[in-house]
Parts: structure tokens; sequence; C-alpha cells
């Protein structure tokens, strides 16, 4: 198999560590906890933003598996009430009707084999990042597109809208599945969720892939986290999953209003932005989405994305987040924040942690010892400044004996004594930070025994417990 | 034996050393951590610059004393000493280029015979000095000049400068060699 990216496990682990040491520190200083869990969410989008490792969200949830629980009163031959059937998620999920779960009631094996699938009520869904949507009413999940993509289905969420200024259709849902959980969610809602009621109109998003939850439903929200790979970008947003308002319960059971969520399938990310809503297909699914932001949600909500989403307002009003507690899938949203800021430039140097990012800045200076141009071209014009002082005053003075402090040739700005010829040879954005066991020199040869570092190249970065180089200088 | 001729053979200057001050206090770590090509020295209190236009490596102290060593000439040392301090003056350091002194050059010469020691010594009786048990060459030391050389029996000299700006290639040889 391909081998396992260490990176974003690691990074996920030290994120994890930090602020499970800072908690208890911030209830001391009086904090909140919201705080906390904020700064958990801005640094997760950062690591995620800046492209330093691949696939950092898909990986921290570590299956591109679709698992499909089915409530026990549904199956009857499962082993057990809670058994989970892992389904392939994308290209191979499979498509099962309601009929065929709400006659056999044990379909735990599902043959997955493409989109759309028929989700009857009651089942939770897992998707292969780990998120667990639970589907209260049947519930259609579509792709639109052709292309695979993760339908991550937060049972527990909270759910942070995420819109993007740049992709205006992107029509981002405010879903709050519980309160249980004020996780910050990473969610990618490519489409805006379309709910109907009353009549099943499925209307397929245009998105390049999406996967589109279908809730019918009383009160249930379902969150629904998709993750759409941008055809155009490799970047992924995290969208907020969908509140079906309660009106869906209006629909019949049999009828199964379609939602289409846009996700965006995290395998195709490659890097970790996220962000980045498809980018074409919206103006239909504005009129079709239905946003609501509820109050117990914890995180922020770009509400200017709202009202493009929101399109049948009055006819879908939102759960309340009293069915939120009925849900108990957990979804990762990104922050607000970053929808608004889709920049794939230069953060890559204080990218995976606030704290590498820092003591990378530090280090980097000592380690490469670069003076910039633009730096170089200040200090030039100071240094001419002063040296023209010094000539002046010593002019007469280029006799050594005579006067103790005598230049013999004031130093000019540049003239015989030249720019260094590699002021800017290497503005270079690959860094290692590292500890070293030996650092020799021979003459021009450096044989480098390093240890327990970071390296970024390229953007990316990678880990290693020891790295031994050679270089000429 | 033609003096002259000999002399001129292949000798090379391979090392000028020269010292100079830039009087004012330098902070060693402020270069260490923005000068380009420096090594830091911390345990003797001295940062290592080294340039690569002329091939020179500098010595820093904090004191603001400077030595340069590894040029091929003097005015190449002259040159990447100015070099060097104005490199210190980007680094926004109140530089001043003072005192510039050569203190060694070190050149190396080829004789194409070999040369018998003992007998070199008792000839030179007064310059010469020769311990082989300490080391293998003969030091010649000519006052004059302030020059030594060690000459080794394959041929090879070396010669070690103290006098700034000498020639000593044009002193006499001592020919007394067989």
């Amino acid at each position: 198999m391909a081998c396992i990216n260490p990176v974003p496990k690691l990074y996920r682990s030290v994120i994890e560590d930090v602020i499970e040491g800072a908690r208890h520190l911030f209830a001391e200083e009086g904090v909140e906890e919201q705080v906390l869990k904020d700064l958990k969410q801005l640094w997760e989008t950062k690591v995620l933003q800046s492209k330093a490792t691949e696939d950092f969200f898909r990986n921290s949830i570590h299956s591109p598996l679709f698992t499909l629980q089915l409530p026990h009163s549904l199956h009857q031959t499962l082993q057990s009430p809670t058994a989970s059937l892992v389904i392939p998620a994308g290209r191979t999920l499979p498509k099962f009707t309601t009929a065929e779960l709400g006659t056999s009631n044990s379909r735990e094996n599902l043959a997955f084999s493409g989109y759309p699938i028929h989700v009857p009520a009651g089942v939770t869904l897992q998707t292969a990042s780990g998120h667990l949507y639970k589907v209260n009413v049947p519930i259609m999940v579509t792709q639109t597109s052709g292309r695979a993509s993760i339908l991550q289905h937060p049972v527990q969420q909270v759910i942070q809208q995420l819109g993007q200024p740049s992709v205006p259709q992107l029509n981002p849902c405010c879903l709050q599945a519980t309160t249980e959980k004020a996780q910050r969610m990473e969610t990618v809602l490519q489409q805006p969720t379309i709910l109907h009621s009353g009549t099943e109109d499925r209307k397929h998003l245009e998105k390049a892939t999406c996967d589109t939850l279908v809730p019918p439903g009383n009160e249930h929200k379902i969150a629904s986290e998709a993750l759409l790979s941008q055809p155009e970008s490799s970047q992924y947003i995290g969208l907020p999953g969908v509140v079906f308002p309660p009106q869906v319960s209006q629909t019949d059971s049999n009828v199964e209003p379609v939602v289409s969520v846009s996700a965006s399938m995290i395998q195709n990310l490659h890097g970790g932005p996220l962000f980045k809503g498809p980018q074409g297909t919206r103006d239909q699914h504005v009129s079709d989405v239905q946003l609501h932001l509820l109050k117990n949600r914890k995180f922020e909500c770009d509400s200017v994305k709202q009202p493009r989403n929101i399109e049948e307002p009055s006819s879908l009003p939102v759960s309340e987040k009293g069915s939120n507690s009925q849900m108990d899938l957990s979804i990762q949203v990104t922050d607000d924040d970053i929808n608004e800021i889709i920049q794939i430039d230069g953060t890559g140097d204080t990218s995976s942690n606030d704290e590498t990012g820092s003591t990378r800045d530090v280090d980097e200076n000592e380690f490469l010892g670069i003076i910039d141009a633009g730096d170089l071209k200040v200090l030039e014009e100071e240094a001419d400044s002063i040296s023209n002082e010094d000539s002046t005053t010593n002019s007469s003075d280029n006799e050594d004996s005579q006067i103790d402090i005598v230049e013999e040739d004031p130093l000019n700005s540049g003239d015989d004594v030249s720019e260094q010829d590699m002021s800017d040879l290497f503005d270079t954005d690959n860094v290692i930070v590292c500890q070293y066991d030996k650092i020799h020199r021979s003459k021009n040869k450096w044989k480098f025994y390093l240890k327990d570092g970071i390296m970024c190249f390229g953007g990316r970065d990678y880990v290693f417990a020891k790295a031994i180089g050679d270089a000429e200088w | 034996m033609d003096a002259d001729s000999d002399v001129a053979l292949d000798i090379l200057i391979t090392n000028v050393v020269c010292v100079f001050r830039t009087r004012c206090h330098l902070n060693l770590r402020k270069i260490a951590l923005e000068g380009a090509n420096v090594i830091y020295k911390r345990d003797v209190g001295k940062v290592l610059m080294k340039l690569r236009k002329p091939r020179i490596t500098a010595t820093i102290w904090s004191s603001g004393k400077i030595i340069c060593t590894g040029a091929t000439s003097e005015e190449e040392a002259k040159f990447g000493a100015r070099r060097l301090a104005r490199s210190l003056q980007k680094l926004g350091f109140q530089v001043i280029f003072t005192d510039f002194k050569v203190v060694n050059v070190l050149a190396v010469c080829n004789m194409p015979f070999e040369i018998r020691l003992p007998e070199f010594t008792k000839n030179n009786r007064p310059h010469a000095s020769y311990e082989p048990e300490l080391h293998p060459a003969v030091c010649y030391r000519i006052k004059s000049l302030r020059a030594t050389l060690q000459i080794f029996s394959t041929g090879s000299i070396t010669v070690t400068e103290m006098k700034p700006f000498l020639h000593h290639w044009n002193l006499g040889w001592p020919w007394d060699l067989c």
C-alpha cells in the first residue's frame, strides 16, 4: 500500500496534546473553553491552509470508508444493534433503496457500488473520515458528479459555516447537530443543501461531486459534512452541515427530499488547505439551500454567505437545537475566517504548528544566516550615510600615525567593497528545524548529522528522527 | 648556480594573513544570526566569516579586531578585508576600517633538487637551526627580512614572513646546499 504519511498524525497528536495540556490552565485562568476550541480550530485550519501536510484532514479520519450503521430495528440479521458496515466511500458507495432496507431490515452488507444511496430513516452513517451521521429520516445520498467524494456526516456536529467569498456559488449550510460537542468541524459544503419539502425534487446540483443527503424529517438534523475536492484546486472547504428544518417532516415519509450537499473528497485533496468551494455549480443551489444558524452552534458562521444559500427560507424552517441532541455526530468545522481568505501563498513557512512555526523562524536565521536583499538595501543606505559622514570627518586624516582613529580609506558604499554576491542567493522557503548531533567541516566540505527535525521542503512538511547531509560551500 | 634563475622557480604565495580593526564593539551574536556564511564559535568567543570572492576566512572578535586569512596576495587580502568590513557595516555596526596590517605571508617554493640538511645547517650556522627530532626541516631565519624559511630535504621550502610587504624572492638564496 502507499506509505503512510506520519506527519498529519503527528501534527494532530501535537495539537491534541497541547490543547489538552492547556485546558486546565485555561480553566484556571478563567478563560472560556470556547477560546480553547477556537484556538484548536484556528490551529488546524492554519495547518490545513498551509498545505504543509498531505491530507491532513483526511488522514485524521483515517479511513475513507463509509460506514453504515443500521439501527437494530432495521436489521435483524445484524449481529449487533450497533453493527456498522464499512462502506468504501465515494466511488463504491452502494446503492440501495429504501425499499430494500425497509423490507430486508437487515441490510448491513450493502453493496455500495455507486450513488445514489437511499438511506432509510434511523440509519447512522459513518463516513470514512469517521464522522457519523445519524439519519433519522430517510435520506438520499447522491453524487452529482462522477468524482468520488467522501460524504462526511457528522453525527455530532458543531457545524461551522464556511463560505468562501471567492466562490459565491458556494452555499454553506450551517447545521448544528448536537449540543453535546461543540467541536469545530471541518466540513466542506460545496453545494447548498437542497431540501425539498413535500415533493421529492431531486435537484442535483451540478457540483463536481456532490453527496446529497436527503433528510426527510421530523426535526432531525442531519449534519452533513461534505468535502468536495475541487477540480481546480486542491483545497477543500469545510462547511457546516446542513440543517434540515423540521418541516421536512411534512414530507411524506416515503418521499425523500433530496438534499444535495456538495462534498469534497478529501482524498482528492492534494494538500491540506481547506476551503475552496467548487466553482461553478452553484447558481442552482442557491435557490435550494436552506440555511439556518442555530444558537447552540459554537462555531462562527459566516452569515454573509447564508443569504446566498437561502432560497427557500420560508418553506423549510430550520430544526431547532432540540433535535440536535438527537444527533450524536461530531463534525469538525473549520473556522469561518479561513473561508474568507483563500491563500495559498507563502504561508507555508509558518505552517504546521504555531510552535514549530515560531521556532522555525528563529532557527531559520540561525541556520541559514541570510540577509534578505531588501534588508541589504536598507542597510546599504544606512551605511552610505554613515560612511559619508566618516569620509568627511576623516578626509584630512589619511595619514595614519597622527590621529588615533583614522580610517585609511573610508568604506565606500559598495565601490571597492562590493555587494555580496550571495545576498539574495537563496531566500529559500525550504527550512529544516532540528537538533544536531554533529556538524563537521573540512575546508569547504560540510557534513551534517542531524536528529529530531521537521523539514519544510517544497511547501510540505517532513518529519525525521535522523538525517545525514553533505554539502559543499 | 645562477641564483636569479632559480629564485624565480615556482614560488607561490599561498596565504596572506592580515589584521585590521573596526574600532567599534561588535555584537557577535548578531553577526552570527544575521550574517551570511558565518560560524559562531561561542566557546572561544569568535565568529568566523568566510568570503567566497576573495577566498578568505575572517576571525572576528567582539572587541572589533579582525584577522583575515586565506588570501593569495596582499592586495587581495586588503580587498577582502575591506569587503568584510563592508558586510559588517551592512549589518549595522559602525565600522571604521583602520589599522590594516599584513602580518604574515606564506609562500611555498620547490627546489628541483634535494637538500642535505645536516650539511646545510653546518654551513649556515648562525641562521639555520636544525633539530631533526623535533621537526624534519631546517629553520632558516633571515633577520634582515624577518623571514623564516623551512627547508625540507625534498627541496620544498616554505617561507613565512613577519615583515609586511616583503619581496623575499629578491633575497639571495643561500646556495651552499650541496
